[in-house]
């Protein structure tokens, strides 16, 4: 297992292909390209045909305020992306420990809490988070409106990764660990926690992901997220198409930066426990 | 050291009087009675699945006894909490799998129980880790992760790990079965110079030559029950009973 980090999940799967299956493979290859190729054709030609690449589509891309307009908003996104993150892994955190605690009443009271937050849809609770305090007389801010319920949403799921780091520890260690007398809390903090979160930052990071996502349906409570102040410029330009387009492609680069930011995370902690 | 006090030296170390064992429907430990005396060296062995390792992991209780009595120099095992803490941590426990925390280095897993059980200070704590590691003959390794050592060298950095708390008797479950065979032997000589050092040992083991030069008394286990017990010149010449002298027979030759 020594060479876990430079071994694909391809290689690991999949003896190496022999000549035949070299050409197939590129044949295959070939095909696949023209295919996209075509329907990239395809898109762009109904785009013409629509009239959505119309100048006046496109043209408000060049002024600065449209930049900085959605740049204000990707802050928002990132704000409430953060914050929420940071507070579900507290929280999922210490779900998983309640759940492992031991203790009958708060494990079962975690346990229930982690499956509610994992199995009601984000939307459903930031909904919660718009009416339920205004009807109690509390007036929370739009930030605290939409970060609470995504943060909570994601404490679920965070709660049971944790859990399943907890779980890939050998048990060797814990015996090693409490033979030479550190008792339960120690030996979770210094010996099962540090190693399960060596296994599981790869699905921590992908699951903030998940997070930047839920923050989408900002406009449920007019935060000035990238997704709201978006539709802000849908509005006043009435460009419904090109703007959509151009936030997914943020969207996307964000994403892909969180994942490329796990799999170095992952390659430069994981090393150090391979067995 | 304390425990070297007078009057004390009667009372075996390790006391494990009728113990009994189920997991399920199997019977892993029948009436087990075995007494430990301040320095001795008992070896058990046995076929596989006859309840040593079991045996062994009871005495710190890595597993639980259904009934019986364990008696760590005259006083009961404590059933959890801080003082079975204490008590484990006067045992040493030496593992078939190493078990040294992968995430840490070699020394850190040296100093680790020292520093958070028995409230030693850093330098304290390294300065005797590392002479340990030296004992054992890995000091050049201190500051390696688990990952990065050869079997036997983790077993090793393991053995100094338990003696870094001093403890009044060392378990051995099995420590050189996850070996490669030219290892086996420099796990094998900490072991024999412990032993010379006067350290009470219980071991679990397949190595017989081991057992023969070292141990004061060998135990022969079978389906969960000593069967026989004496010095290891007289068992292995003259095994008294036939399920030894069975055992014996199959792991001789070649």
């Amino acid at each position: 297992m020594s060479s876990t980090r430079t071994l694909s999940m391809r290689d690991a799967l999949y003896e190496a292909p022999g000549p035949r299956t070299r050409r197939r493979v590129r044949i295959g290859t070939a095909i696949s390209a023209v295919v996209v190729l075509l329907a990239i054709a395809a898109v762009v030609r109904q785009f013409w045909v629509t009239g959505q690449l119309a100048p006046r589509y496109w043209s408000f891309f060049l002024q600065w305020t449209t930049w900085r307009f959605l740049g204000q908003g990707l802050l928002g996104t990132v704000a409430v992306a953060l914050t929420a993150g940071a507070i579900a892994l507290v929280l999922g955190l210490l779900l998983m420990l309640g759940r492992t605690s031991g203790v009958r009443p708060l494990a079962a009271l975690c346990r229930v809490v982690t499956d509610f937050f994992r199995g009601v849809p984000s939307l459903l609770l930031i909904y919660f988070f718009f009416f339920v305090p205004a009807q109690l007389g509390l007036k929370l801010p739009a930030f605290w409106m939409l970060t609470l319920p995504v943060a909570l949403a994601a404490s679920g799921v965070l709660a049971e990764v944790f859990r399943a780091g907890v779980n890939a520890v050998p048990r060797g260690q814990v015996e090693a660990a409490l033979s030479i007398g550190l008792n339960r809390g120690k030996t979770m903090r210094k010996i099962v926690l540090p190693q399960a979160v060596r296994y599981v930052i790869p699905s921590l990071i992908a699951q903030l992901v998940v997070v930047v996502k839920d923050t989408t349906v900002a406009y449920v409570v007019s935060y000035p997220d990238l997704m709201q102040n978006a539709r802000v410029l849908i509005t006043s330009y009435d460009a419904l198409v090109s703007l959509y387009l151009v936030i997914a492609v943020i969207y996307i680069l964000i994403n892909y930066a969180i994942n490329k930011a796990s799999v170095y995370v992952a390659n430069k902690t994981g090393v150090r426990i391979v067995r | 050291m304390s425990q070297e006090h007078a009057g004390e030296k009667n009372v075996p170390v390790i006391e494990l009087r009728h113990v009994d064992k189920h997991y399920g429907d199997l019977h892993v430990l029948r009436d087990v009675s075995l007494s430990v005396a301040r320095g001795e060296v008992v070896v058990i062995i046995g076929p596989s699945g006859s309840g040593k390792s079991t045996l062994c992991r009871t005495i710190n209780r890595l597993e639980t006894i259904d009934s019986g009595e364990i008696l760590i120099e005259g006083e009961p095992l404590p059933q959890e909490g801080r003082e079975l803490a204490r008590m484990r941590s006067e045992l040493g426990m030496v593992f078939q799998q190493f078990n040294l925390f992968a995430h840490m280095s070699v020394l850190d897993n040296v100093t680790l129980g020292p520093r958070e059980v028995l409230g030693q200070q850093k330098e304290e704590a390294e300065r005797y880790a590392l002479e340990l590691l030296g004992r054992v003959g890995v000091a050049e390794q201190a500051h390696k992760v688990p990952a990065q050592l050869s079997g036997g060298q983790q077993q090793r950095a393991a053995i100094a790990r338990s003696l870094a708390m001093r403890p009044k008797a060392m378990l051995f479950d099995e420590p050189t079965s996850a070996l490669d065979p030219e290892m086996i032997n420099e796990v094998l000589d900490v072991m024999v110079e412990l032993a010379r050092g006067g350290m009470t040992m219980i071991v679990v083991t397949h190595e017989m030559g081991f057992a023969r030069r070292v141990a004061d008394r060998v135990v022969f286990m079978a389906d969960g029950q000593i069967v026989e017990e004496g010095v290891p010149d007289a068992f292995f010449d003259h095994p008294k009973s036939q399920r030894a002298r069975d055992f014996l027979d199959s792991i001789k030759g070649h």
